[in-house]
């Protein structure tokens, strides 16, 4: 998938993570995570991302990962919506 | 979605009866009622409102949660709501100002902290992938090598006068290098892109000076917004104190990011004669970059008597008051050839005629 537009998906409440997903140049993907747990899960939620964006096919993005204690199964979930959503026609 | 699992309903305010019971939350909390926002929202439950805030082009505004609400997950609700709205908007980047004692509240939101003025002062915030120090990097690249001990000027050069050129010929003679940040929002008559083209052209005979783009963190509608509101569009004390802790912010950030980062420490500035925003933001340069415990090496401030011509300081206002009574021969003798050569292009047609329209203040 290509991302067309800068899109969300999630919020930044308690046990929810907010992914902002924008086109950037070039085909690399950047990623920004922050989390309140970055010590203990930090990797875990990288790897997360970077599974779920490379799964979905898109290069040149801008990934920003603002976690608040997410779930893994909800980070995956938000991280596919907002692909979806930035691929979908400005 | 958030404020829908605690059974609130988030949603666009709409009528009067709930804008004044917006206005009656914000006095509550000792915050005013923004103006010009683009959004609007409100978290309601069958009492009413919950909690509020609202988007000011990219500036995150109003926010506040009810008393008995407090601690319930409303205001991370609204600024979610908030985001995502914007982002929706093309947005790409967020400012909010708080109390600084309120600032960590928000960075528990996800905002990431740029500068205060003082722990009793204000604070100013931003989301987003690229922030502050992504801008100064790319800053940097640009000012590498160049000496240290370099100063400043920040101008918005609406358009570039014969004042602005005697400002930076002075300043460059002073220093070793020195740096004219041109400001880039562009809420001026005068475009950006020519605004900076102009400046470029009229000191490209200097030797060490270099012309950057001020981008967001510079007199922006982020950093300042007062700057760029017409005087009587608020009541007067009001819009008084709100120029001064726009101006700290704007000032507190320039000397703890901006100019370390160019290895500035100095900065020039022509007293102003006219316009009161701008003569308080040059007062408070003074008190915020000179103090010695404003966090950082603190700098020097010059500040030159305007350049004079004929008995009458040369200024961008000036001229374009000649230009709006269609007075070009004045109008010409306060600029350099650079800009004129311009003003008497096709290009400039237009913007004559939104001048002569006109009565903004930039």
């Amino acid at each position: 998938m290509e991302a067309k537009k800068t899109a969300t998906a999630g919020s930044l409440e308690s046990s929810d993570v907010l992914v902002t997903i924008s086109p950037a140049a070039g085909s690399a993907v950047e990623l920004k995570i922050e989390s309140i747990v970055i010590k203990q899960f930090g990797k875990r939620i990288r790897s997360v991302t970077e599974e779920v964006v490379a799964a979905s096919g898109t290069k040149g993005v801008s990934v920003h990962v603002q976690d608040r204690g997410a779930l893994e199964c909800t980070l995956r979930a938000r991280l596919e919506t907002a692909i979806a959503r930035a691929a979908e026609p400005a | 979605m958030g404020g829908e699992s605690f059974g609130w309903e988030e949603r666009i305010l709409e009528g009067s009866g709930e804008f004044a019971a917006r206005k009656r939350l914000l006095e509550l909390r000792g915050l005013s009622v923004p103006g010009e926002e683009d959004v609007v929202l409100g978290l309601f439950d069958d009492d009413g409102l919950v909690a509020t805030g609202s988007l000011v082009g990219s500036v995150l505004e109003g926010i506040a949660v009810a008393d008995a609400y407090e601690g319930e997950g409303a205001a991370v609700a609204v600024v979610s709501s908030l985001i995502k709205r914007a982002v929706e908007g093309g947005r790409k980047q967020l400012f909010l100002f708080t109390k600084a004692s309120e600032a960590s509240r928000f960075e528990a939101m996800g905002f990431s902290f740029i500068v205060s003025t003082g722990s009793q002062g204000v604070a100013l915030l931003e989301w987003g992938m690229e922030g502050i120090a992504f801008w100064l990097k790319a800053l940097k690249t640009r000012t590498e090598g160049k000496p240290h001990g370099a100063a400043a000027v920040v101008v918005n050069c609406n358009p570039f006068t014969l004042g602005h050129r005697k400002l930076i010929e002075y300043a460059a003679s002073k220093a070793p290098w020195l740096y004219v940040l041109v400001v880039e929002e562009d809420r001026s008559l005068f475009p950006f892109g020519v605004r900076v083209e102009l400046v470029r052209q009229g000191i490209a005979d200097l030797p060490n000076v270099t012309v950057l783009e001020g981008g967001p963190y510079v007199i922006s509608s982020a950093t300042f917004p007062t700057y760029f509101i017409r005087p009587g569009e608020k009541n007067g004390d009001e819009a008084d104190r709100a120029v001064e802790f726009h101006a700290a912010l704007d000032l507190a950030l320039f000397r703890r990011h901006i100019a370390p980062a160019l290895h500035v420490t100095d900065r020039f500035v022509g007293t102003e004669p006219y316009c009161a925003t701008t003569s308080t933001y040059n007062r408070i340069m003074k008190e915020i970059l000179t103090a010695k415990d404003g966090g950082g090496e603190p700098l020097r401030v010059h500040e030159m008597p305007r350049f004079e011509k004929e008995g009458a300081p040369v200024s961008a206002s000036k001229v374009r008051e000649l230009i709006k009574r269609s007075d070009m021969d004045a109008a010409k003798a306060l600029v350099p050839p650079t800009t004129w050569a311009w003003l008497i292009s096709p290009e400039a047609v237009p913007v004559l005629e939104r001048i002569k329209k006109s009565d903004s203040r930039h």
